[in-house]
């Protein structure tokens, strides 16, 4: 799971809504899975992301230069946006968790795939 | 941005009329029309029973407009004559032509032109008309190619069943039931058990109704009465008969009494059911679960000889009533009742005792019609929900469970990705966020580099293949998307709704992808469709049954074999645009369906037309089979087993349905909306 997609996930536990996100991370295995740069791309994404989320979930992974938010001229910053990719788009959580910050509820990451299933008790309906 | 599918107009050429009940839109696009649960049953029955008949006669219905309606329940053979049929016909345009077969329940009108010919399918379907009996019936139209239809002939006997006239003499009928005593005797070990509608008694074994099955450790002493016996030796000796049966029951039907459509169990009884008609003549009703019904003409001192297919698999049940219609011409002879309305007489029934003999089964049934087999099912077979909550224990059972044990195979057939949808991602700006709801083994999931794409799906199995190819996935269920609202530049949901087993589920399905878009974002659906052939063609699934399409994997099932429709699978109901009109009961006539198993779900036979809405479709599965093993040739329907058969849970869309769905959603426009190879599509905006 990369924290790109970390930055979309949010918790469905029954009742939540919007207080279902960000989801708090956990990591017992990462990984670095190199990816092609194109700065296009990562330019896109800045103005998608929930940065807070993202900061905190970096901070979980013990991240290092982490940008605190989109810079002036971003769109032409190579070294933001290289950054920003690596962050992005680079770091793979292999194991570990998620928990919904208002339930508790902790969603498993195994092999670098969250199951998100929630049992029937506690989806919305 | 590109748009995907240009060209595509919502309604291709020759697509139906709005169907009668129209589905009112007040300002705020909610759908006005909710039936009741009871409505919808009814609605289901009614499409259902309506496909079956018509596709047992022979009678090929097709979904564009042709200038030839079929109009069942409109037939000389339910009592409507041309005279009352042909002025509610010339009342929507010029008839050339009327064709009456008779003893047969629905004609053909041919109209002048297309659009005369439309009009009557969307004015006269529901319509009500009284026929020359003084019955109230309701009409059905479809549009046909052809005025064109099969002749019923002896071999509409349910496969397995034969009829024996005067097997016995008047003197042996008066010993029979001289033999048996009714007399309440609680000493006598042979129960007599007094039901609510019939007299029984049981010899050999006694039959327990709580459970239908007998003790087979019980026996009952005295077995069976001598006059039987030698009876019984006469028979195997003539060859009536193949075995010796062990069990008698003998039932006794006052006129006014009959018995409940059912199945003997399984595992009670051995193959050969055969049953005796003493005292008077009486028609037994047999019932194929797909809706069609047999009436049998039993005669007197006729022996009925139930195998196979009818003992297995077809229901057989006595209307409880007084009188049976029969044909005069025939007289008092066995065979079907064609119900030639001129033909027709009623015969008063008398007290009928029959002597039904079975052998009962030591061993657990292992007949080739497990669904209906509880030897074979330890619950009963899957039927259509009533409830959320069976919606989903079906669903978990006949989608869910089944994609985790089918996943390598399904994946290793799942690898064309399918051109429209390719136009889509590709058409999306670089840099796009996009979901992939049901993303299965992550086909769609790298076709465009330039979008940042997620899937998510039910089974944890297949999204471990996305992971094998380096995707972003992860498991959860299509009615609840951990992703936040909002989010994401567009949604794709490819063959992933019709699994859902609910409309409130398939529209909770739509809503959940709806929430993920963000304003402007697209979606794009795709759903299998109930028509398989669309504007005269038919679609690939249809086209490659028995066709060995190249692929490296040749396997037993067609449905293996990916092409542009998935795997592939009547009953048309709540508020889909099915060109299904006014709901009402369930017309009488020969044609109502009898009460067990009519909300069984039907088994798909594969690369064949669907003709329930609601459905199983079996998957064959392969790929642990051994390598050395020499590939079998596959039959029309895939029946050779090299494995097992899992069936998955479908409902097929009508046309329109998908979109009358997507425009009860109040922050969402249909763009687009098309049939694509056995699917119906939609492209939606949001708001």
């Amino acid at each position: 799971m990369k924290l790109l997609t970390h930055n979309l996930l949010s918790s469905h536990v029954r009742g939540v809504g919007p207080r279902g996100f960000p989801l708090r991370l956990q990591a017992t295995e990462v990984r670095v899975i190199p990816v092609e740069f194109n700065p296009d791309f990562v330019a896109r994404m800045i103005p998608k992301v929930e940065w807070a989320a993202l900061l905190e979930a970096a901070d979980h992974l013990r991240l290092a230069e982490v940008p605190k938010g989109p810079i002036q001229g971003y769109e032409q910053d190579e070294t933001f946006l290289r950054k920003m990719h690596h962050v992005l788009l680079e770091v793979e959580v292999v194991e570990g968790t998620l928990q919904c910050p208002e339930s508790g509820r902790v969603f498993p990451i195994t092999r670098g795939i969250p199951n998100m299933l929630l049992n029937e008790e506690e989806t919305e309906t | 941005m590109g748009e995907a599918g240009e060209g595509e107009s919502p309604r291709g050429a020759g697509a139906l009329p709005e169907p009668r009940r129209s589905i009112a839109m007040d300002s705020n696009h909610q759908s006005n029309v909710k039936l009741s649960k009871t409505e919808k049953k009814f609605l289901r029955k009614q499409i259902k029973a309506r496909h079956t008949l018509l596709r047992h006669e022979g009678i090929e219905t097709v979904s564009y407009a042709t200038q030839i309606l079929v109009v069942a329940n409109g037939g000389l053979g339910n009592g409507v004559s041309r005279n009352k049929l042909l002025p509610e016909l010339e009342k929507l345009g010029q008839v050339d032509a009327l064709l009456m077969p008779p003893n047969k329940p629905y004609s053909f009108v041919t109209y002048k032109t297309t659009e005369e010919s439309k009009k009557a399918y969307a004015t006269l379907n529901g319509q009500n008309i009284v026929n020359d009996l003084g019955q109230k019936i309701i009409l059905y139209l479809n549009f046909v190619e052809k005025a064109q239809w099969k002749e019923l002939g002896l071999q509409a006997l349910p496969p397995g069943l034969k009829v024996v006239e005067e097997i016995i003499s008047s003197e042996d009928e008066k010993l029979l039931l001289e033999s048996v005593s009714w007399t309440e005797d609680t000493d006598n070990p042979n129960f007599q058990k007094s039901l609510k509608h019939r007299r029984v008694k049981h010899f050999g074994y006694e039959f327990h109704y709580e459970n239908n099955n007998v003790h087979k450790d019980k026996p009952l002493p005295g077995g069976l009465p001598d006059i039987c016996d030698s009876m019984l030796e006469k028979w195997l000796k003539e060859g009536f008969i193949r075995h010796k049966p062990d069990q008698l029951t003998v039932n006794q039907y006052e006129p006014g009494q009959g018995i409940p459509a059912h199945i003997d169990t399984h595992s009670a009884f051995e193959d050969e059911i055969i049953s005796l008609s003493l005292g008077s003549e009486i028609i037994m009703d047999f019932k194929h679960p797909d809706g069609v019904t047999v009436p049998v003409m039993l005669p007197l001192r006729s022996l009925l000889v139930m195998t196979g297919e009818s003992r297995y698999l077809w229901t057989h049940g006595i209307t409880p009533r007084k009188f049976d219609t029969v044909q005069a011409s025939k007289g008092h002879k066995s065979g079907i009742i064609t119900g030639d309305v001129g033909d027709l007489t009623l015969s008063k029934r008398g007290i009928r005792t029959s002597f039904t003999f079975r052998k009962v089964r030591q061993t657990p049934c292992d007949c080739s019609y497990p669904l209906v087999c509880d030897s074979q099912m330890k619950e009963p077979p899957p039927s259509f929900p009533e409830s959320d909550k069976e919606a989903s224990q079906l669903e978990q059972k006949y989608v869910h469970q089944v994609y985790e044990e089918i996943a390598g195979h399904f994946s290793s057939t799942r690898h064309t990705p399918w051109p429209h949808i390719v136009e889509f991602l590709k058409a999306l700006p670089s840099g796009s966020l996009v979901a992939d709801v049901g993303c299965g083994n992550g086909k769609y999931l790298g076709i465009n580099k330039e979008l940042y794409m997620i899937g998510c799906d039910r089974s944890q199995n297949l999204v471990d293949i996305c992971r094998e190819k380096q995707y972003q996935a992860f498991v959860c269920d299509a009615l609840s998307v951990p992703v936040r609202s909002g989010s994401c530049d567009a949604c794709i949901s490819i063959a992933v709704i019709h699994h859902f087993a609910t409309a409130e589920r398939r529209m909770a399905a739509l809503q959940e992808i709806a929430r993920l878009l963000r304003s402007g974002g697209k979606a794009l659906i795709y759903v299998w469709a109930m028509e398989q052939e669309y504007q005269k063609k038919k679609s690939k699934y249809l086209r490659e049954n028995k066709s060995n399409q190249g692929r490296q994997e040749i396997s037993s099932d067609p449905s293996a074999q990916e092409l542009f429709v998935e795997p592939v699978p009547d009953t048309g109901h709540q508020d889909s645009a099915c060109s299904i009109p006014s709901i009402n009961d369930f017309q009488k006539g020969r044609y109502h369906s009898r009460e067990v198993a009519n909300s069984m779900l039907p088994i798909h036979t594969n690369r064949t037309s669907f003709h329930s809405q609601d459905l199983l479709v079996p998957w064959h599965l392969k790929g642990n089979a051994s390598k050395e093993k020499p590939t079998e040739p596959f039959g029309p329907a895939g029946t050779h087993d090299t494995g097992p058969v899992l069936h998955r849970y479908y409902h097929v869309f009508c046309e329109g349905e998908l979109e009358a769905a997507c425009q009860t959603l109040n922050n969402v426009s249909i763009l687009q909306s098309y049939y694509d190879q056995g699917n119906w599509c939609v492209i939606l905006q949001k708001a």
